[in-house]
């Protein structure tokens, strides 16, 4: 039986926390999960300590990227065989991850994405976001010939290889269609598996308006710097 | 050429600015590794100042035709420069100060589960 980790990045996530640890422990006990607590400045910090959480607490905030990567970091260290990254704020559906890791086995996969958009069910996002992830979608295409069409998915299962991978080198800010692209040119195999999101109760997306426009031009030259370093990089 | 009174006040000036940078050296309030470029910048100031024809000169080689336009070409090159560096030394720091936090939150789940463990020991003990 392969040791699965999983996990949970979360900032001011207080509202969410509780139900889908409890979530975790009661019904999927047969996976061992972290939080990551991205320098909270609310009671997550409380919750966890009160519960007795499997906690990772950042003092400082680092964002999304950086508190991935210490989960992939406590992956590596206590030689987990899986990692799965879910967010903190019950988006993600626990019970599609057992099909994930058996699609994984079956595919031979380093990197199985849970994809809103294969089977295209349950919460689907607005319109205008659906293409840009559509066209960062494409754009990856073209960088590693890997078609993803979630690109911006969070609901990630890697197995060791791409957890060093990712320990030692996963971006900042806005990570999921870099990683990607990261997972590719290390020659990781990229696969997709329809599963169903849920829109978040608590709290707000990330992503604002305002922010897209950034969002957009960040992650389009981040993924073509990374594909272009890659020629450097295969020659050591 | 320049002016004999120019040339001992602008010499003052560079003397000033050496003196600074020493200071702030021997006070260890910079990293010497950060200063080189300062003080290389210096030593051209310097050289400038008593031999402003090779200013002239490697103006006119990149095919600049006002001696001040080379100058201040020249100086915003160098800041260019500069502000390059100390972005990439930003960079570099941030990348350090991620791995640091990173290892600091993996350390603190240790101590505290360490901690919580040997609480229940003693717990027993009694």
């Amino acid at each position: 039986m392969a040791r699965v980790l999983i996990i949970i990045p979360a900032y001011n996530e207080a509202g969410n926390i509780e139900k889908v640890i409890d979530d975790l422990t009661t019904n999927y006990p047969q996976y061992d999960y972290v939080i990551v607590n991205d320098g909270s400045t609310d009671a997550t910090k409380e919750i966890c300590r009160e519960n007795h959480y499997h906690v990772l607490h950042l003092p400082v905030n680092l964002g999304i990227g950086g508190a991935v990567q210490t989960g992939y970091r406590y992956a590596w260290e206590n030689d987990y065989d899986l990692a799965v990254q879910i967010d903190g704020d019950g988006q993600h559906d626990v019970s599609f991850l057992q099909d994930m890791i058996a699609y994984m086995d079956e595919q031979g996969a380093d990197c199985v994405i849970g994809s809103r958009f294969v089977r295209k069910e349950g919460f689907q996002s607005s319109g205008l976001r659906r293409t840009g992830i559509q066209f960062l979608s494409i754009l990856g295409f073209i960088l590693t010939g890997v078609r993803v069409r979630d690109i911006t998915s969070g609901y990630r299962l890697v197995n060791r290889k791409l957890i060093r991978v990712f320990a030692l080198d996963y971006p900042a800010d806005y990570p999921e269609p870099e990683a990607m692209v990261i997972a590719a040119v290390y020659g990781g195999r990229i696969k997709e598996y329809p599963v169903v999101m849920r829109e978040r109760e608590n709290g707000t997306s990330s992503i604002n308006l305002k922010r897209s426009v950034y969002y957009m031009v960040k992650v389009t030259l981040a993924m073509l710097i990374r594909r272009l370093s890659f020629g450097v990089r295969r020659q050591k | 050429m320049i002016p004999r009174p120019l040339q001992i006040t602008l010499s003052i000036a560079v003397v000033c600015y050496f003196i600074i940078i020493l200071y702030y050296l021997k006070r260890r309030m910079l990293e010497l590794k950060y200063t080189l470029i300062w003080l290389a910048a210096g030593v051209v100031m310097g050289i400038m100042i008593y031999f402003p024809e090779l200013l002239v000169r490697f103006a006119r080689m990149l095919g600049i035709e006002s001696n001040m336009n080379g100058l201040y070409i020249l100086c915003i090159a160098f800041i260019l420069m500069i502000l390059m560096t100390l972005t990439a030394i930003v960079s570099r720091q941030q990348m350090k100060i991620r791995t640091l936090i990173q290892e600091i939150s993996m350390l603190e789940k240790r101590v505290r589960e360490m901690e919580s463990n040997a609480g229940n020991m003693e717990g027993r003990e009694k």
